[in-house]
């Protein structure tokens, strides 16, 4: 037979098989005409014969022979025998399922919820620490970074990330850009070096103002990566000069936003921080960037870096292109093929050392950064830092989820094989098949299974669109979108799949292979069932161990948030509107934006239902915050001393305004002016610190100027005078203590750019809402208002990974809780059941009630001590990795321990008293004739 | 008499049922009972065919794909099942019937043999 007719026959096969299948009902009834057609036709010959119609019936009947037999040998020509015999086996299976509905709706339940909440949290996690820049061959990019020791390092203005190692080293990834230029000049050893920064801008697209993020690239950026925009073309070398027309590449998301998608957008011109510049192209769909792999961070456009004078200006105008001191660039090299990390990495330190002599002055004492290799594919890769942690924190416990439900499913198949090893046996004793019981064993298992991945699936595929809901501002613009992960959610399955299997099998094959007489006999059954109940009890312990593992975790997290909460940030949270107003520097030169800000001061404060109103340079609890230099009266400079204070730059109603209360002296008033006596309000912290045991209140002090390499930040030299002494406030978050910090008024610098804010209400916030968006665009159509909201929105979304946390562990230590209750009340309950004969005896020979229940509750005691014990030991260890999410308490928490150990005993003996009490109630009499 | 025909027919051999089936539908598209009349004419109804037997058998061709089926009416007007041939019936048919030939003129000429021919 030819491979093609050998093909054809089996398709043809198949399409029968399944016309067969899915139309069953229309084969039956054919088949039942057809035979009922030939009855017909030979009970008439027959007549036509000579016979009575009776006689014919009967004679056409006896020839054609039982039709039953017939029918079922014609399914079986069609291949429907084992297709019959498995749904025969399928729907045997549901209905030993729908039996036991409190068993089948705890496993299958207790499945879906660990399957949907391991693919929702794994995908979250694959997602944010696995995925890679979309640009060819992410693998090959490096990233450059240096360290040096904090104290000496000869860099002093860094602009970007700034980490502290352990050994007093630092780290950082930005450069100058001198030292890039130098870099790429020297460069051998990597592909070409692309510079890169990201930054927030002022964008005016036709009528309406909003802010958007930048990313200024180098002119081989696009070149280098490989990507290639999908519209239009990207930044080349022409585009890269000061001389050149300034032109933007935006982002796929940007141009379907603001332009609807619309081709005519290349040519048209948009205003970035107030100046034109052209749209050449659009960014592919994907594209996040060289920073960032996650979408939210891709920037809404792109621009040459030859454009930073222009469009973000330093202070005092002077361009970061030229200037040495500020360190901002990210770069970016592929290595070559064969290339080796260690080679690049000490051609490059080399490189650096020599660019950093060339570009920098060096002082006495300072060192020069070391440079390091770092791997690029993910781009600066920051949500390691933030999101590593929590996400394979949760990894673990909604892995354990998962091992404790298949540990569930594991238990209940052994507990419903050992139920059923009298009927397996009659079953084999009656010419039942090994394999049909083991088959039919199995599907069980599997259709549990398969209801539970069904459930996961939806659970998962919700849950991934609830997460980044449960973990993102709810004022920010765009929010992380999870990805479906099939792949998690297959292996999830499989996982699942192969523990139905596993403990579905070897109950089977312990059935199947029971000698039938030995199974039929009682008295053989103890033995067996012993055996059984071994496997049983380690089940329930390792069920005790993981819900005591999920349970102290869930309760260091409520512990931890109810900490939090119960922080007193210093201020009055309640009815304070925040909102950020940027100012494009180009626009509003030194002194135009202190009149600017006085302006919507003013203007602000007269909305009505507005009570009063402060801008200031940080809002506090944002995770942001602005130190520098501090020298106290009297005091020599020392450049080796630490002297760098946290402080803030506040209109004159701030302290008001926040309800921050001043003990000493006076608050800022409208005397404190640009021309008056430069002024300072301390808070009791910086007394503490730098005027111990002195009256603060008179003293002076300067701030800034006094840089180690005389770059000076924009803070007056001139000395500043303290008029008042508030009390202490958190600053950057809620987790931190409050820092000493000192408040000068906007008024009295040169230059303030943009500031948020502080805005205490009467009325509901969107009340004000429409007015205040009137008033500024009435003094500024051009300044948007950027991350509105209330100082309590805030802290809620600082503590929404805690919250989530909160949410999902006491979730799962619920779940952990209802699992492992059930485990045990399944194991007592048959163990009672099992030693019925016993008890009776025991009873008949005068031992009370009470002690049989003390003798179940003690078994079953014994169990859950022992896997609390082990529990609590494995949660001590986890513990001390959950240090860094945990505030407040210790990660051995006596009271969670101690709850945790009271919660699961009580649980444990709770769920063993109903068996007890059966126990403790038994008749005698029918104990003792009961099998 | 049903009874007394059975004794002068000769039971069917093991496993040429289907290849009966496939000649018998080869002459024109028939009924399951139609099957049955014209193998028995054919037999010169010396042949008995098993009635039960026949509808797995056609049931077994047809998910092969060696016949196919169509509705129809029956002489008496009934709903009846009618079976031809397809191509690739059509090409088992003569392969079947050939190998029969071969293996018929195979054992006959053992049998035919004699002590003299040996």
């Amino acid at each position: 037979m030819s491979l093609r007719s050998f093909a054809g026959r089996n398709l043809h096969q198949l399409h029968s098989w399944f016309g067969a299948i899915f139309r069953r009902d229309e084969l039956e009834e054919r088949m039942d005409t057809e035979l009922a057609c030939h009855l017909e036709i030979l009970t008439s010959d027959l007549i036509q014969s000579g016979l009575t119609p009776e006689e014919a019936a009967r004679r056409a009947r006896i020839a054609l022979g039982p039709m039953l037999n017939h029918k079922e040998e014609m399914r079986a020509s069609l291949g429907l025998l084992a297709w019959d015999q498995l749904w025969g086996d399928v729907r045997y299976a549901l209905r030993v399922l729908r039996k036991n509905p409190g068993f089948t709706a705890i496993a299958a339940t207790s499945l879906a919820l660990a399957i949907g909440a391991n693919t929702t949290i794994f995908s979250v996690a694959r997602q944010v620490l696995y995925q890679r820049l979309a640009v060819p061959s992410p693998s090959s990019l490096r990233l450059l970074a240096w360290t040096g020791t904090s104290e000496h390092v000869a860099v002093h203005h860094v602009h970007g990330d700034y980490n502290l190692l352990p050994g007093g080293l630092v780290t950082s990834t930005v450069f100058s850009y001198p030292v890039y230029q130098q870099l790429r000049a020297q460069n051998r050893v990597l592909g070409d070096l692309i510079a890169f920064r990201e930054t927030g801008m002022n964008a005016i697209i036709g009528e309406h103002a909003e802010r958007v993020l930048a990313e200024m690239v180098s002119a081989n950026y696009y070149r280098e990566l490989g990507v290639q925009p999908e519209l239009g073309r990207s930044i080349g070398a022409t585009d890269d000069t000061v001389a050149s027309r300034p032109v933007a590449v935006i982002s796929d998301a940007f141009w379907d936003r603001e332009f609807g998608r619309s081709l005519a957008i290349l040519g048209q011109s948009i205003k970035l921080n107030n100046t034109p510049v052209i749209i050449v192209g659009v960014n592919p769909r994907g594209f996040t960037g060289a920073k960032s792999t996650i979408p939210t961070e891709t920037p809404d456009v792109t621009v040459p870096l030859a454009l930073q004078p222009v469009l973000s200006p330093s202070n005092d105008g002077s361009s970061w292109l030229t200037d040495p001191a500020p360190w901002w660039v990210n770069i970016l090299g592929r290595l070559r093929n064969g290339g080796n990390d260690a080679t690049a990495q000490a051609a490059l330190a080399a490189q650096l050392n020599a660019a950093v002599r060339a570009t920098m002055p060096l002082r006495k004492g300072e060192v020069i950064p070391r440079l390091v290799i770092r791997d690029g594919s993910r781009g600066l890769f920051e949500q390691e830092q933030i999101f590593a942690k929590p996400l394979s924190v949760l990894s673990l416990l909604v892995g354990m989820v998962l091992l404790l439900a298949c540990a569930n499913i594991a238990n209940l198949m052994l507990a419903r094989a050992a139920q059923r090893e009298h009927e397996m046996s009659v079953r084999i004793a009656l010419g039942a098949g090994r394999r049909r019981i083991l088959r039919q064993m199995l599907l069980e298992s599997l259709v549990l299974a398969f209801i539970g991945g069904s459930i996961g699936l939806a659970i998962g595929y919700f849950g991934r669109l609830a997460f980044p809901e449960l973990t993102e501002a709810a004022w920010q613009r765009s929010k992380l979108p999870v990805q479906f992960d099939w792949p998690v959610f297959a292996f999830t399955v499989l996982i699942t799949l192969f523990t139905g299997i596993v403990f579905g099998i070897a109950p089977a094959l312990a059935a199947v292979r029971v000698e039938v007489n030995e199974g039929l006999k009682e008295g053989a059954r103890t033995v067996s069932h012993r055996r059984k109940g071994m496997g049983g009890r380690a089940l329930v312990g390792l069920q005790i161990v993981l819900s005591t593992v999920l349970v102290v975790g869930g309760g260091l997290f409520i512990r931890t948030l109810a900490r939090l909460d119960e922080i007193n940030p210093g201020f009055n949270t309640h009815d304070l509107l925040i909102t950020q107003l940027a100012l494009p520097q180009s626009r509003y030169p030194a002194g135009t934006d202190i009149a600017l800000h006085r302006r919507l001061e003013q203007a602000i404060a007269a909305i009505p239902g507005v009570k009063s109103v402060a801008p200031a340079m940080e809002s506090y609890l944002s995770d942001d915050l602005s130190d520098t230099d501090f020298l106290a009266q009297g005091e020599p400079y020392d450049p080796s001393n630490n002297d760098i204070e946290p402080y803030n730059v506040v209109g004159v109603n701030f302290f008001q305004t926040l309800g921050i209360p001043i003990i000493a002296g006076r608050s800022f008033g409208p005397e404190d002016t640009a021309t008056s006596p430069r002024v300072a309000i301390i808070n009791q912290r910086l007394v503490k610190t730098r005027f111990p045991g002195q009256n603060a209140l008179g003293k002076t002090f300067t701030i800034g100027g006094h840089n180690r390499d005389g770059h000076e930040s924009t803070l007056t030299k001139d000395a500043i005078q303290i008029v008042g002494i508030c009390d202490d406030t958190l600053y950057s978050n809620l987790r931190e203590q409050p820092p000493p910090q000192f408040f000068v008024p906007y008024v009295q610098q040169a230059q303030i750019g943009g500031m948020t804010y502080e805005i205490r209400i009467r009325v509901k916030p969107e009340a004000v809402l429409p007015s205040l968006r009137r008033t500024v665009q009435v003094i500024n159509p051009d300044i948007p208002l950027i991350n509105l909201r209330t100082q309590d929105e805030q802290i809620e979304a600082d503590l929404q990974q805690e919250r989530l946390f909160v949410t999902l562990t006491s979730g799962f230590g619920l779940l952990a809780l209802i699992l492992a209750s059930v485990g045990i009340y399944g194991l007592m309950a048959y163990s009672v059941a099992q030693r019925t004969n016993e008890f009776g005896i025991r009873l008949a020979l005068g031992a009370a009630p009470r002690r049989l229940m003390t003798i179940v509750l003690r078994e079953s005691a014994w169990i859950s001590v022992a896997g609390i014990a082990v529990g609590l030991a494995t949660a001590f260890l986890l513990a001390r990795f959950l240090k860094s999410t945990l505030y407040g308490i210790a990660p051995y928490d006596p009271l969670t321990l101690l709850s945790a150990t009271t919660l699961l005993l009580g649980v444990a003996l709770g769920a063993s008293w109903i068996p007890a009490l059966r126990a403790a109630k038994m008749d005698p009499m029918q104990a003792l004739r009961s099998e | 008499m049903a009874q007394g025909k059975q004794e002068k027919q000769i039971d069917l051999l093991q496993g040429t049922l289907d290849l009966l089936i496939l000649k018998a539908v080869s002459l024109g598209p028939l009924h399951g009972y139609g099957v049955l009349l014209r193998i028995q004419q054919l037999s010169g109804e010396e042949l008995v065919i098993q009635q039960g037997s026949l509808y797995p058998a056609l049931y077994r061709l047809e998910h092969q794909g060696a016949i196919a089926s169509e509705w129809g009416e029956s002489e008496n007007n009934r709903r009846a099942k009618y079976y031809k041939l397809t191509r690739a019936g059509r090409e088992r048919l003569a392969g079947e019937t050939q190998k029969w030939n071969r293996m018929a003129g195979i054992i006959g000429s053992i049998l035919r043999a004699s002590p003299e021919g040996v």
